[in-house]
């Protein structure tokens, strides 16, 4: 908010000598401020740029013993070998369904959810309800999958006789194959639609109220008012969290998968970050998996680019 | 702003001084005065500097034994961060020939023992089991003194009251248990009038070769262990017809429902539970799963609970007797260059490591202080209750160090009961008659570059394939695809590979 204060009252920066006489008197005039920003930089040098020198064994035979120094360079080799991998189309097809199921129907959920529990007025209810469908987002991969496996169980599990007995099915879900993904969905849904609400509702609140009062006597019902001042007020919102979640689109999270995947339904289970677990943590091929690493940062900064372009291009506010 | 340009510098200070570390490896010929080793543990709490197992093994080893005591579930990820270090130890537990480690030992990181355990110098480390030992070694040299486990593990495990109930025989063949599975499944073995039961108990299992249910069926039928030969070449068990006759065994039991619904996903944690709550009767694993499963019928029902559990070794197949073993080791101990640089030092170590084979310091790491959490009657060990946390400690930490690769003459543990007795002694038999028809994988002591980069994906390839071809999910056809598959991902480099270190080495 203080820099968006500080722009108003400056005029747009200027350059050469008067930059730099402008900078430092910056520096001194909101010191407190920069003080405030060290923290985070040191965070993002230390944990985030630093480690980026690692990266470097993408590009080379990396051997612990030989250190990365000592390793040989092969250049774009381990980039050649992933993208001409026979596994690479079916890994790709898998992790942008995954991905696909997460952006158009858990997302939009997270926002539908946000708008039902805006449109509550009893507040009791309402913080009740909150708090409630916050929770499963505290619990661990490993714990939801335990339960899903309870639930899911052939022949015993609760879920798995009403999903049988709806669709006429005796299979056994937590391996076939149809069922991966809608069982991976159901999990997504349940644990992280409520804790994903909490930035929408946040937005929600800073809705300016006289625009409803005025929408009330002009005699919008409340659907109108969803419509017409809700939607529209949240929308930048929407798109900034649009654009970081298509950012994120390679990563499915390996957590999850990992645990749901077996031997019946890895055809549709594998994905980027379980291969990368394999071929790096278990057969220690760590500049192979930097190398795939490396690549999915590189489409994700593309598409996040990319996003944020159209974002712009239809007239929304992007990031930046 | 003079705040933010000094991050970076004070950054590159900090970079410079842990690259500067790494490089400093330090030059020493003198002798060793302490024998540093890293080792996994998985006791609750690793074992103290002062710890009284260490004073008595640091004796008698003549070197101050100080160990680095690592939790097993991370030992891997610390194994590379240790080489990549500065602070090598001089003894190190390596769990298996990884990427990392068979990179390691070819650029020189580690002694080759191969001379040295050979020279007899070392009584106690020449191993009394040199197949073994070629399955530890890489590619003809031997990096490491492995740890002995033992050969013959895998046998057949029934509810004996069902045999019982039923009038049947315990199985000797693999047709035998097929007819024992469906009458556990369709003939009410525990004459309760209600359809409930059924035959093999079968969890996940991913993977080939490592011992699950499905590698000791595909022996049995004569599929070979891993690799076999084949007019002087090694083909891959899974491309003989012996497997797919195996695999057509195992999907005929599935289809008919003589297995568990949930064999593709049942956790291998909750393994005993069917077979206790009598749901299941037959589990075909490990010997010491039935010395569980007895203790755990005492529990239940202290009067009867030796009538419950039947132990069959392994069964013969359509195509003559074959049993599965182990590889006999887990892992090795071996020494890198960076602690241990000159050869008298390495004598030093090795003279150490004879002296922990020793049978007082097998008791030691085995059993713990005698006289103080144990005393020994009749040439039996008896724990002292009352010091059962040091005993737990002894036990999952200590005995991580034995190698005993020249015999285990520890004091036997004393059982419980005359029936716990039985049992263990028809486990001994039953392992020395298996292990005269086991058959051993003729590759295990060959690294293949392309097995080991690609391994992992390469055997999931074979291991999927097989579940979904026993659960129906794919056919003849698509097994073959499969095969193929795995063909072009690296196996044919693999067959390559192997085949000419066979050649080699032969």
């Amino acid at each position: 908010m203080t820099t968006a204060l500080a722009a108003d009252r400056e005029p747009p920066l200027a350059r050469g000598p008067g930059r730099l006489r402008r900078l430092r008197r910056d520096a001194v005039r909101y010191r407190w401020l920069f003080l405030l920003m060290l923290p985070g930089l040191v965070y993002f040098a230390l944990f985030r740029f630093w480690p980026m020198y690692g990266a470097r064994i993408a590009f080379k035979n990396y051997i612990p013993f030989l250190g990365i120094d000592g390793s040989e360079w092969v250049g774009f080799a381990h980039f050649q070998a992933f993208l001409s991998n026979p596994d690479f189309p079916r890994l790709l097809v898998n992790t942008l369904v995954i991905a696909a199921l997460s952006l158009l129907i858990a997302f939009p959920l997270t926002i539908v959810l946000a708008l039902l529990l805006n449109e509550l007025r009893l507040q009791i209810l309402k913080r009740t309800v909150q708090t409630l469908v916050y929770i499963p987002h505290f619990l661990s991969w490993t714990v939801v999958v335990s339960i899903t496996a309870l639930l899911f169980a052939i022949d015993t599990g609760p879920l798995w006789t009403f999903f049988a007995g709806l669709f006429g099915t005796d299979a056994n879900m937590l391996a076939d194959p149809d069922w991966f993904r809608p069982l991976v969905l159901m999990q997504m849904v349940w644990k992280d639609t409520g804790w994903g609400t909490i930035i929408f509702l946040a937005a929600l609140a800073g809705v300016d109220q006289e625009q409803y009062e005025a929408a009330i006597i002009d005699g919008a019902g409340r659907w109108q008012r969803v419509r017409h001042i809700t939607i529209p007020s949240i929308l930048p919102t929407i798109t900034v969290l649009l654009i970081l979640h298509t950012g994120q689109i390679l990563n499915t999270g390996f957590e999850q998968i990992y645990l749901m995947s077996n031997s019946l339904n890895r055809t549709v289970a594998d994905v980027f970050d379980t291969y990368v677990y394999f071929a790096g943590i278990e057969q220690g091929a760590y500049s192979y998996s930097t190398a795939v690493g490396l690549f999915k940062a590189i489409v994700g900064l593309v598409l996040i680019f990319g996003t944020n372009w159209l974002a712009k291009r239809f007239n929304q506010q992007g990031i930046f | 702003m003079l705040k933010r340009k000094r991050i970076p510098v004070a950054l590159l200070a900090v970079g410079s001084l842990a690259l500067g570390a790494c490089s400093d490896g330090g030059d020493n010929a003198e002798p060793l005065e302490s024998l540093d080793i890293m080792a996994p543990f998985f006791s609750a709490v690793p074992p103290e500097e002062d710890d009284p197992v260490d004073k008595a093994l640091s004796d008698l080893a003549g070197l101050d034994l100080s160990v680095q005591w690592v939790p097993n579930t991370d030992y891997g990820s610390k194994t590379n961060t240790v080489l990549a270090g500065d602070d090598i130890p001089d003894v190190m537990v390596i769990q298996g020939k990884d990427q990392s480690f068979v990179q390691t030992a070819e650029a020189g990181g580690f002694w080759d023992l191969t001379e040295y355990l050979a020279s007899g110098d070392y009584p106690n480390l020449v191993t009394e089991n040199p197949q073994v030992q070629e399955a530890a070694s890489v590619n003809g040299k031997v990096y490491g003194v492995y740890r002995a486990r033992d050969v013959i593990r895998t046998s057949v495990i029934l509810r004996q009251d069902w045999l019982d109930n039923l009038g049947l025989a315990q199985p000797q063949t693999t047709a035998d248990l097929y007819e024992v599975a469906r009458a556990f499944t369709e003939d009410d073995p525990d004459g309760d009038g209600e359809d409930d039961t059924y035959g093999i108990i079968n969890p996940a299992w991913g993977g080939i070769g490592n011992g699950s249910p499905y590698d000791a069926i595909e022996t049995w039928y004569g599929s070979g262990n891993l690799w076999r030969e084949e007019g002087g070449e090694l083909v891959p068990a899974f491309t003989t017809d012996e497997w797919l006759q195996a695999l057509q065994y195992e999907r005929d039991l599935v289809a008919n429902g003589y297995v568990n619904a949930d064999y593709a996903t049942m956790d291998p944690a909750t393994w005993n539970e069917p077979f206790l709550n009598g749901e299941g009767g037959i589990i075909i694993d490990v010997q010491s799963r039935a010395t569980q499963l007895a203790g755990l019928f005492k529990e239940q029902d202290p009067e009867h609970y030796d009538q419950y559990v039947a132990l069959v070794g392994q069964l013969d197949g359509p195509n003559g007797t074959y049993a599965l073993p182990t590889s006999g080791y887990s892992g090795f101990l071996a020494v890198p260059r960076a602690g241990v640089q000159t050869e008298d030092q390495l004598k030093q170590v090795l003279t150490a490591l004879n002296e922990l084979n020793t049978t007082e310091a097998q008791n030691l790491m085995n059993h713990g202080i005698e006289g103080d959490n144990y005393t020994v009657v009749d040439g039996e060990a008896v724990f002292d209750p009352a010091k059962q946390d040091f005993t737990d400690q002894v036990t999952g930490a200590w005995a991580q160090l034995g190698m005993n690769v020249a015999g285990y003459n520890a004091y036997p543990i004393q059982e419980e009961t005359e029936y716990d007795k039985a049992l263990y002694q028809q486990r001994l038999d039953l392992q020395a008659e298996d292990l005269a028809n086991a058959v051993f994988n003729p590759a295990a002591g060959f690294v293949s570059p392309t097995y080991t980069t690609s391994g992992a994906q390469l055997d999931t390839i074979i291991a999927d394939a097989r579940i979904q071809y026993i659960a129906g999910q794919i056919d003849d056809a698509g097994l073959q695809a499969a095969l193929d598959t795995w063909r072009s991902s690296g196996g044919d480099d693999v067959v390559q590979e192997i085949n000419d270190l066979y050649a080699d080495l032969n």
